[in-house]
């Protein structure tokens, strides 16, 4: 039945994203920018993508440079879509920009913690999650009038009521509450997309599943040995996704690595994040997670009439913009050895 | 050299040669010594010289492997940079100096410590924290470095500076002062000896003189003795003898004793 | 239709889930009233349609027929031309190419025409006792039925080869290679309109 309606107010924006998705460097263009000696080299194979034109003007190439470029490219295209997107889209594309939002506005808490000048911090937000009143979150000098216009000011302040009081922003960690925030945020935008129905809710059921897994499985990894407990960690767990419940309970009473590997175990696609016998061995868990979340992705390109493309897209051009970055860090760092540690996408 | 035929200006006295020579002999120790510590300097540069070196390699391989691993967090996070600025109250690399001793030279120490508890520990909780934390250790690792090349490179430049201070007094002394004070001990010696000699022909001039007048005396006398008689005269001569020999023999003992001197002088 | 819910108000949906059971409950309702009160032969179905005029149904019947295909056709077309459209900003190449996919879609309507022009030369005024003969029933339910059945099949056709064209140009903005295959897949959707075509020329072939 989508494909009846869908393309009254979608079609064209999914065409354009699949025009974009066309743009993302395939293998071979991966395998002359290895080949590539000089971030010039860099530049003069990008030239011939869709990086060709941003790049043109800029007469000294560094890697900083180069991601800040195809950053904006990215967020460019990105908000040529959300502005031509009406209703549902629309607010799926907001919901899209929240992750990015919390990170801003985290950034923003921390500043005001310290007591630095948030102003110069607005600059240095990701460009995703910025929001219009934004600015107005600077005027907060202490936390208590911050967590306030965070509330009135942000879409954000759902999470915050749920999750945090003013208080918590003083005295907990503040990786802790962007875990926390974090959290809230995806059950929320799991919700939104099951409610859609149809291959949307099926296909972005999946995608935020493994998100939600894979940050259960970093937080428990990167806790051990800190002074994160147990119980605090369980409570950073997404209460969605394929571990939820019995892996999430499993990986909250984990002690070392051996006993996330056993709670992977069951499931199939998980076994081989921890499997270090299989070829490429020299590949990080990171990368693993990395190669199935492309992995995923892809494979959302292969249905049409759906609004996870456009999560898909998105995430698929930040792995892009990581892949050239990367390459690009290794020629001017001169590791040759390691540059094909980078995720191909298509 | 300009040095070589300048000397000091001074009065040629024997006061003046014994202080002169206390002078050489000053100047030869201070010589001998100022060349010990400048080798034993030289020596703690060299060392320095190949640690720094050595740091400098090391340090290269360092900061390559850290801004990979940076690179690393980078690719993974995403930038945390802003994130991790912002989210810093205290330092908790710290660096303190203290001072070591080298032939009197004080060269700085730089010592590295930690202090406080890791701020950064969840950084990168949700993705990709222990990059961060391995890229943590790495820069902690390469600022330690650069801490160690810092204090080399710190007594790199004071001690280049100190040699290069004691090489020149070495050298002052060696080809200035010591000639300078050698040449002056010569010519008050020359002059001394130049006064001797004057004074021994004055003598001699004196006797010379004093003979013809005691002759002419003696003619005078044995004139007038004639007229008088023949007491005194045995006694007057025997005086007269005695003083000439007793100013001879000093004339002719002390530029021995002279040479003699300066001989040891020199060999020291 | 699934996207259709705004997600910030959840009462939307359950409203939309309720038309069909008030419809439901209020046609029973009509209907149990008039059973109660006596009046329950006056829901003749069989009375009520021959009690409609046999124009009506032929005239109901060509109405449906251009109607319901024009708008499976411009279904068809506007569902290929939003995705046409989109590919083509990033691949105008397609842009001319694809336009057969919007060509297939119209020529369901023009299908749908055809039939509508043949229906109505069979149309002839009848008047008196002839209107109640069972041959102009004849005439005029066989053209209804001719021109519904066209003009779903129609319908269908246009909708089908729409969906087929949007995937085939955005196919063909990926992989130029694909256009050929998809569009034989179009072609064989916009045969099903053929099939209503042949048998609604079937039906109405008796009347003369």
């Amino acid at each position: 039945m989508e494909a009846l309606f869908y393309n009254a107010d979608d079609g064209y924006l999914e065409a354009i994203v699949r025009g974009y998705r066309g743009s993302i460097l395939n293998n071979t263009a991966y395998i002359n920018l290895t080949q590539c000696e000089t971030l010039d080299d860099v530049k003069l194979q990008l030239g011939a993508s869709d990086y060709g034109s941003i790049l043109q003007n800029e007469p000294h190439m560094s890697t900083s440079m180069l991601a800040q470029k195809c950053t904006d490219k990215m967020v460019q295209e990105f908000e040529y879509i959300r502005a031509h997107a009406v209703a549902p889209l629309q607010q799926f594309l907001d919901y899209m920009t929240y992750a990015y939002m919390i990170d801003n506005v985290i950034l923003l808490i921390t500043g005001t913690l310290h007591e630095r000048d948030t102003h110069v911090l607005l600059d240095r937000c990701h460009p995703l999650g910025v929001f219009d009143s934004m600015p107005a979150l600077c005027v907060a000098t202490n936390v208590a009038e911050l967590y306030n216009s965070v509330l009135v000011e942000t879409p954000l302040a759902p999470y915050f009521m749920d999750c945090l009081s003013a208080e918590d922003l003083d005295e907990m960690n503040i990786e802790i509450i962007r875990n926390t925030l974090y959290k809230a945020y995806l059950e929320d935008f799991y919700h939104f997309t099951q409610s859609f129905g149809g291959p949307t809710a099926e296909i972005m059921a999946e995608l935020l599943q493994f998100e939600a897994d894979r940050r259960s499985l970093n937080i428990t990894i990167n806790s051990f040995g800190t002074e994160l407990s147990k119980d605090d960690r369980a409570k950073l767990f997404p209460n969605i996704g394929r571990l939820y419940p019995e892996g999430n309970l499993k990986l909250a009473k984990s002690d070392d690595i051996e006993q996330v590997k056993a709670t992977c175990d069951v499931f199939l696609e998980y076994r081989q994040f921890f499997d270090n016998t299989a070829a490429g061995s020299s590949k990080t868990l990171e990368d693993r997670f990395f190669d199935y979340e492309v992995h995923l992705n892809k494979k959302s390109f292969q249905q049409q009439f759906h609004y996870a493309l456009f999560y898909s897209f998105l995430k698929l051009k930040e792995q892009e913009i990581r892949n050239i970055v990367w390459i690009a860090e290794c020629i001017s760092q001169g590791q040759k050895e390691r540059i094909n540690n980078y995720i191909p996408i298509f | 050299m300009s040095g070589a035929n300048s000397r000091l200006a001074v009065f040629p006295t024997r006061m003046t040669l014994s202080v002169m020579k206390q002078k050489l002999k000053g100047a030869q120790t201070g010589h001998s010594l100022l060349k010990r510590k400048s080798e034993a300097l030289t020596k703690r540069f060299r060392d320095i010289v190949r640690k720094i070196d050595d740091a400098k390699r090391l340090m290269g391989k360092v900061m390559q492997v850290a801004s990979f691993s940076l690179a690393e967090v980078t690719y993974i996070t995403g930038d945390i940079g802003y994130q991790v600025q912002e989210s810093v109250k205290n330092a908790q690399f710290r660096v303190r100096a203290k001072q070591e001793n080298v032939s009197g030279v004080m060269l700085p120490v730089f010592e590295s410590y930690q202090e406080g508890t890791n701020a950064n520990e969840l950084t990168g909780l949700g993705r990709g924290g222990q990059q961060v934390q391995k890229c943590k250790d790495t820069y902690i690792k390469a600022v330690e470095t650069l801490v160690e090349l810092a204090s080399l490179q710190t007594a790199f430049v004071i001690l280049d500076e100190v040699i290069k201070l004691t090489n020149r007094r070495v050298n002052a002394i060696e080809h200035i002062i010591i000639p300078r004070y050698e040449n002056t001990i010569k010519h008050i010696i020359s002059e001394l000896d130049e006064q001797d000699r004057e004074e021994f022909f004055r003598l001699k001039k004196v006797q010379g003189k004093k003979k013809e007048a005691a002759a002419r005396d003696t003619l005078e006398r044995e004139s007038r003795q004639a007229a008088e008689g023949h007491v005194d005269e045995a006694t007057s001569k025997e005086i007269e003898t005695e003083i000439d020999t007793g100013v001879l023999d000093a004339a002719m003992a002390e530029p021995s004793d002279l040479l003699g001197g300066d001989d040891e002088d020199i060999i020291f | 239709m699934a996207y259709s819910r705004d997600a910030a108000g959840g009462g939307g949906y359950s409203l939309v889930s309720l038309y069909p059971s008030i419809a439901i409950s209020g046609l029973g309702l009509v209907g149990l009233y008039m059973l109660l009160t006596g009046s329950g032969e006056q829901f003749n179905v069989g009375d009520f349609l021959l009690s409609i005029s046999p124009h009506m149904w032929s005239l109901l019947g060509i109405a449906l027929c251009v109607g319901l295909s024009v708008g499976g056709a411009a279904w068809g077309i506007f569902i290929t031309g939003a995705s046409l459209v989109g590919g083509g900003v990033r691949a105008p190449r397609i842009v001319t190419k694809n336009l057969i996919s919007i060509i297939f879609c119209e020529v369901v309507a023009i299908y749908g025409l055809i039939m509508a022009i043949v229906f109505t030369a069979k149309l002839n005024n009848v008047q008196g006792a002839d209107m109640t003969s069972s041959e102009t029933y004849y005439k005029g339910f066989a053209l209804f039925w001719a021109g519904l059945t066209t003009g779903l099949c129609n319908l269908v056709c246009g909708v089908s080869v729409g969906i087929t064209g949007s995937s085939a140009a955005l196919a063909d903005a990926q992989d130029g290679q694909l256009f050929v295959k998809v569009l034989v897949i179009e072609i064989f959707g916009s045969i099903v309109g053929l099939f209503g075509l042949i048998i609604g020329l079937l039906v109405s072939g008796k009347v003369n």
